[in-house]
């Protein structure tokens, strides 16, 4: 049973001391009969109360304010967690009653998000492509391995060219972007051919040898639903069945439903944002107490990023606010 | 019945229920006022109207219309004649929206919990969940007193009958009570005798009983909790109306930047330091509510409240994720929700809805255009609905292409002919067709609504759309004792 030290920093400063922030974090492993968190230690500066609860999907969330001006935020997050390898699903069913008992799940609650299409400009394109994937003897469980290969194959990983806000429409030109990319084109993919599929984020634990997409960060992947079996984790950023070395935060529809951390607060919209991600195995030195450099890159998440859409002059700003005061009421 | 001179011209809409015409006759409720009028010159009511003008405009009772380019602040149109409604079909109404309210506030508490109606067949389970305003951060999250709609506007229309119907239910930030309180003030001031002479029911105690429940929300079992208005601000088209409330009440208006977060607890900045906030009646709609969890980009809310909502440390009126039971195509399943929750019939009666995701129902209205109305289910006050009847060809044909790109977002009903009731306009009294928004107040002794609400006139000869962002007006509602 493999066993991960795990220590996620994330480290927001800025130029001036801001205030009143509200933020999110949703920095909990996912408790199941396949992993298992042995200790966990959220420290964050100010020493604030973190509130916390289970959301809809079954995510534990945190929540706390820092009201008090402050230059810099760390939320420093240690972990040390088990993992169990889940065995795969097998190909005994005939594929025909598979795909008979995914349409039956349309209309149920736990699958009804994770089978909803999002429309975008190249909607028809990738359904023309996914209908030209997919071949009439698949299992789910093999479509879900063929998607992951075409995206792995079709999609280049380059740092730095999307962001959480980036649209479909935009990666989907593009054909290039980082794990979060990944997972939501093949989330979508899969939604196309009935099979329930939703996004998850996490950490990638690989072997010290193995070098893999996703290191240093928090990585993203998704789940397909296989039927007779259940969630079946899959790794389109490394092409790979996302198992025991995979270490889940958090699942639901997309990106938004399981940012790891997010905030708003009061001044400056400057900032500067780094994560690392530093994962350890039980039998290295003991990691967790050795402070951890900063990695440099572009992270790949960079929640905290001010809004593009945030109109930047003050006229503008005025501007935006009088549009949005004119909502109309009932 | 002596007929009047004005009542002589009077020439009712044929097809029409008229409110206050009924076979060859005026209606007995009507004939107070028809015989004071009567007496009146035409001088003196042309008088009246000026001075209730005048009021409107002295007293800033304004709305704002946002896309007439002609400034802001409008006065809101007040035709002086009243509508009058009989005890016995005041009884009616009230018993049927007390009934319609009771259902929803269960199926809200339903849907965000147990979703037994769901799991029974009774509501489509992807009508809810393709809801926009079905908001997942509101799942089995604890609200005072199981209490969803503190305050509901449920519009009614009358058809050629005379029968009742529902159009809308509000039950996110319905606005105009406002409005109903001050063309009561206008009438008192323009006919002062008539309304203790025809026995009419005052409307003043709204704000009290409002004020009442408010403070029964308060979390904090304490003698003077903070209760506070959150308005937009002032660019809003109900501004006046959140002054109006905010000062009736004796609570402090607010705007989100004069709110903030604090180890989920919500605090108002006064020049005395920050005072915690126990009651938020919010005039702010969900998504621009909370920053952090619903639209990033909103300036008008306040970062974090969801989380002191969600640990029960300050009370929201109405509640978040409301709109899940006013969607236009949740309507259509109100009545088997009265049915399913309360074992009841429906009172009042819901307008015929088709559903345009259903593929059948979306091509009988296309065939039969001519007879529909067709609305946005997420949309109010008006704004992007097609009368059939009054559209060029061509503005169906851009309609239809809009309602193809995602038929879920749309309904359609038969055109409802609304009922009339006389209006003095260029010295005489027309008809105009009418409705009726009746405010209910839901707090923990049951619902109360106060005998009137807000009716709400077309004021164009034949139309038929009586929004206020429309360039609806209004009448003073008289419920008779």
């Amino acid at each position: 049973m493999p066993e991960f030290k795990i220590q996620h920093l994330t480290k927001y400063t800025y130029p001036a001391p801001v205030r009143d922030s509200a933020n999110q974090i949703i920095l909990y492993p996912i408790q199941d009969e396949w992993q298992e968190v042995i200790k966990q230690e959220i420290r964050i500066s100010g020493d604030p109360v973190i509130d916390t609860f289970i959301d809809y999907y079954g995510n534990k969330v945190g929540g706390f304010t820092y009201s008090e001006p402050h230059s810099t935020l760390l939320i420093d997050s240690k972990i040390l967690v088990q993992t169990k390898h889940k065995p795969l699903p097998g190909n005994d069913i005939f594929p025909a009653q598979q795909w008979e008992d995914l349409k039956h799940l349309r209309f149920m609650v736990p699958y009804i998000d994770f089978l909803r299409l999002e429309q975008f400009e190249g909607f028809d394109d990738l359904k023309a492509l996914v209908e030209a994937e997919k071949s009439k003897e698949d299992t789910p469980y093999q479509a879900v391995l063929r998607f992951s290969r075409y995206v792995y194959d079709n999609f280049r990983y380059i740092k730095g060219v999307t962001s959480v806000e980036t649209t479909m429409d935009e990666i989907w030109k593009l054909k290039a972007g980082v794990c979060q990319d990944f997972a939501h084109i093949l989330t979508l993919m899969l939604r196309l051919v009935d099979i329930p599929a939703r996004y998850v984020s996490g950490y990638i634990c690989t072997h010290r040898s193995t070098i893999m997409r996703g290191e240093g960060a928090t990585h993203a992947w998704a789940e397909a639903y296989i039927p007779d079996y259940g969630w079946l984790g899959i790794d389109p950023t490394n092409n790979c069945i996302a198992n025991e070395t995979h270490i889940r935060l958090a699942v639901g529809r997309n990106f938004s439903d399981c940012s790891p951390v997010k905030g708003v607060y009061k001044g400056t919209s400057d900032h500067r944002l780094d994560v690392s991600v530093n994962v350890g195995y039980e039998d290295d030195a003991p990691s967790m107490n050795q402070p951890v450099e900063f990695i440099n890159t572009p992270p790949e998440h960079t929640e905290h990023k001010p809004l593009s859409n945030i109109p930047k002059n003050s006229y503008q700003r005025y501007l935006e606010m009088l549009q949005q005061q004119q909502q109309q009421q009932q | 019945m002596q007929e009047s001179g004005y009542f002589s011209q009077y020439s009712p809409i044929n097809g029409v229920w008229d409110e206050m015409y009924g076979v060859d006759s005026i209606r007995e409720h009507y004939s107070k006022v028809i015989d004071y009028l009567s007496r009146e010159s035409s001088e003196d009511l042309a008088r009246k109207e000026e001075l209730a003008q005048r009021l409107f405009m002295s007293q800033g009772i304004t709305f704002t219309v946002y896309s007439s380019g002609e400034g802001i602040e409008k006065i809101f149109p007040f035709d002086i004649i009243p509508r009058i409604i009989t005890a016995d079909e005041w009884a009616f109404v009230e018993k049927g929206i007390k009934q319609r309210l009771n259902a929803l506030n269960l199926f809200l508490k339903d849907v965000y919990n147990n979703q037994f109606i769901v799991k029974d067949g009774i509501v489509p389970i992807d009508i809810i969940y393709s809801c926009p305003h079905f908001l997942r951060e509101m799942y089995q999250l604890q609200v005072p007193y199981d209490i969803y709609v503190h305050i509901a506007g449920i519009d009614l229309i009358r058809d050629h009958d005379g029968t009742f119907y529902v159009l809308e239910d509000n039950l996110r930030t319905p606005s105009g009570v406002s409005y109903m309180l001050e063309n009561r003030e206008i009438t008192k001031r323009l006919f002062p005798d008539l309304l203790p002479q025809c026995c009419v029911r005052s409307v003043t105690e709204y704000p009290n009983i409002l004020y009442k429940n408010l403070l029964s929300l308060s979390p904090r079992q304490i003698s003077n909790p903070t209760i506070v208005l959150l308005s937009p601000g002032i660019y809003n088209s109900a501004y006046f109306e959140h002054t109006t409330l905010a000062r009736l009440m004796g609570v402090e208006l607010v705007e989100g930047r004069d709110l903030v977060v604090k180890n989920q607890k919500v605090y108002m900045k006064t020049t005395i330091g920050l005072q915690q906030v126990d009651v938020i009646y919010r005039r702010v709609d969900d998504e621009y509510l909370d920053p952090l969890v619903f639209n990033p980009a909103s300036i008008l809310g306040v970062a974090g409240i969801m989380g002191a909502y969600r640990t029960g440390n300050v009370a929201i009126v109405n509640a978040i994720g409301n709109g899940v039971a006013d969607d236009k195509a949740v309507y259509a399943y109100v009545p088997e929700m009265i049915k399913y929750y309360l074992n009841e019939e429906p009172i009042l009666k819901n307008v015929p809805t088709y559903q345009l995701s259903n593929r059948d129902e979306r091509e009988h209205v296309f065939a039969n255009i001519n007879k529909m109305v067709v609305k946005k289910t997420n949309g109010s006050g008006g704004y992007g609905m097609l009368m059939g009847h009054a559209s060029s060809d061509e503005e169906i044909e851009d309609y239809k292409k809009e309602i193809l790109k995602d038929p879920r977002n749309f309904i359609a009903q038969p055109t409802i002919s609304l009922s009339a009731a006389p209006c003095y306009m260029q010295g005489g009294l027309h008809p105009r067709r009418i409705d009726l928004r009746p405010y209910a107040l839901c707090g923990p002794d049951g619902i109360e609504i106060v005998p009137g609400g807000l009716t709400r006139v077309a004021l164009k000869e034949g139309s038929l759309v009586v929004n206020s962002s429309q360039g609806g007006g209004s009448k003073d509602t008289w419920v008779l004792a």
